[in-house]
């Protein structure tokens, strides 16, 4: 890694801001240098059916801290994306399934490449399931990633409310008879072994007539959005001692960046978890976008920094 | 001017003016506001918010998309900071109020398919709004689940459109079943080709549906909109 000046702004950085470049400690930040996009996530706004009290990004009914984004928003950035290179396009929410145009814009997108959408499986996909089941006569993969919490019914049940997470698999099962790739995402359970952990959803799969095998992504502790929670600072030496050249190739802001709409504004963000800190906003571009470096700054950057964590499933 | 997410980019919500506010019972209100060039789809909710614009809730809206009001159906929760707030307004204050938004879109397939209406408690907005909009779109069969007669809204105007049985679960009344809406769940009308909608409390609708499913529904002819953490 090389060592950047850090005084003065450069080609590099957007900011040059110091809490931007340097820890509160004195200690030159972290930070990934990013080669190219493989990965462009769309966020479709915070609007949700559900109101999870741990959504990591704070969704729910009505919430508009992101807006909803429209087909014309999102076609500019899938059509430069392509021209850059970009392997897959993915989808986050809020629930995408909400937003209007979401269908649109993964039907425009699965033109050109594989796609995988993140979803919580309840009423607002099973509502457009018949849509859905059409994006299939696409030339490119359409995958679903389907938030179960907790292999217990109940406790997955007390904050996504009473059914989902029957629902949820049943929604999973009708998908995968469509013939969708799907895979789960589940929280960390304090203290557990992620084995077993995963072994406990086999029952419920097995009575979907859902595969055992399901890739299962599991998710560290991310802290809610807005939240400043006491973290160690991800410094330069952290990044050349603990991390090598593969490692921090890992990160996803090196292959990936996020689209979303704040104020009415599309932006390119540095990655699917950082979209409340406006430090992470890298200009309205995908080519300009890819070469600012990103600091390891946010909280949620050390989250990644210490378990690897990736929201990326490239090539699922 | 039509007031939608595709034309509107603005973060903050918009403002309306409060008609009136009915109370049917010491808990449950119907809040009026004035329509302002507000339009919306059948099933929509919007959210409302509270005096200081921090805390929002989403309510379904219970009007017809050509009425010149826009009306909800609102139960008071306890400590409730927004329905509490609401529910205390008068004529000529403003509401700060969301755009439409919803996934739940009853009678969707009413041109091609039979369909059916369940609701419990205020969960009756969405089928008000469609009774409304679409008063020559009969559902096949409507069941609706209440605390008591006064909380029953839109009873006898749904009486007069459809085929409707009541359920009273805290009161006794000569002529109409006292208990539970999942009580009454072998009169709905089975059939694979019709679509079933269901509104209200988590419960009944988890019951509901599971029960539907059980009977051979597939569940993309169940379409639910649960009414979950509403408030704190």
């Amino acid at each position: 890694m090389q060592k950047n000046n850090i005084k003065t702004k450069s080609a590099h950085h957007h900011i040059d801001r110091h809490d931007w470049l340097i820890t509160p400690d004195d200690n030159p930040r972290g930070y990934i240098q990013p080669q190219s996009i493989k990965e462009l996530w769309f966020h479709t706004g915070t609007v949700c059916n559900l109101r999870c009290p741990f959504c990591l990004e704070g969704s729910k009914p009505g919430d508009n801290r992101i807006n909803p984004i429209l087909f014309e928003d999102a076609k500019p950035f899938i059509d430069e994306a392509l021209e850059l290179g970009v392997k897959q396009f993915s989808f986050t929410g809020g629930e995408p399934f909400v937003v209007k145009d979401t269908v649109k814009i993964i039907y425009y997108a699965l033109k050109h490449r594989p796609c995988l959408v993140l979803t919580n499986a309840t009423e607002p996909l099973l509502n457009r399931m018949q849509e859905i089941i059409k994006l299939k006569d696409n030339p490119n993969s359409l995958s679903f990633r389907v938030s179960l919490d907790h292999p217990d019914p109940v406790k997955h049940d007390e904050s996504r409310g009473k059914g989902n997470f029957n629902l949820a698999l049943k929604v999973l099962a009708k998908l995968h008879q469509n013939g969708f790739k799907v895979s789960l995402a589940r929280l960390t359970l304090p203290g557990e072994d992620p084995n077993e952990t995963n072994k406990a959803y086999h029952p419920f799969l097995k009575e979907a007539g859902l595969p055992l095998d399901i890739e299962i992504v599991i998710f560290p502790e991310f802290h809610l959005p807005g939240s400043n929670p006491e973290i160690p600072y991800v410094t330069e030496s952290c990044m050349t001692t603990y991390k090598n050249e593969q490692t921090r190739s890992e990160f996803m802001c090196n292959f990936s960046k996020m689209v979303l709409k704040k104020n009415g504004k599309m932006s390119v963000y540095a990655c699917t978890l950082v979209d409340d800190d406006s430090d992470y906003d890298l200009g309205s571009n995908l080519t300009d976008s890819m070469k600012v470096r990103v600091m390891l700054k946010h909280h949620r950057c050390y989250s990644c920094f210490a378990s690897g964590a990736s929201c990326s499933q490239l090539g699922f | 001017m039509k007031k939608t997410v595709e034309n509107r980019n603005i973060e903050e919500p918009l403002t309306l003016t409060v008609k009136s506010v009915i109370n049917y019972t010491s808990s449950l209100y119907e809040l009026q506001l004035d329509k302002e060039g507000y339009e919306f789809t059948v099933g929509d909710c919007a959210a409302l918010y509270s005096a200081d614009g921090k805390t929002s809730r989403p309510y379904s809206i219970a009007s017809g998309t050509n009425e010149p009001v826009l009306r909800f159906i609102i139960r008071k929760m306890p400590d409730g900071v927004v329905s509490t707030y609401l529910g205390n307004l008068r004529p000529g204050k403003k509401v700060q109020i969301s755009l439409p938004f919803g996934w739940f879109r009853p009678g969707q397939n009413r041109a091609d398919s039979p369909f059916v209406f369940i609701a419990t408690g205020s969960g009756i907005a969405p089928f008000l709004a469609f009774m409304k909009s679409y008063p020559k779109s009969k559902p096949a069969y409507v069941l609706y689940g209440v605390k008591t007669l006064p909380e029953a809204v839109g009873y006898g105007n749904l009486k007069r459109w459809s085929n409707v049985d009541l359920a009273v679960s805290r009161e006794k009344i000569k002529g109409i079943y006292n208990g539970r809406l999942t009580g009454l769940l072998d009169r709905i009308p089975l059939d694979k080709q019709t679509h079933y909608y269901l509104c209200g409390i988590d419960s009944m609708v988890e019951e509901t549906g599971s029960w539907l499913e059980k009977q051979g529904i597939d569940i993309t002819s169940i379409h639910r909109e649960v009414f979950f953490n509403a408030e704190e």
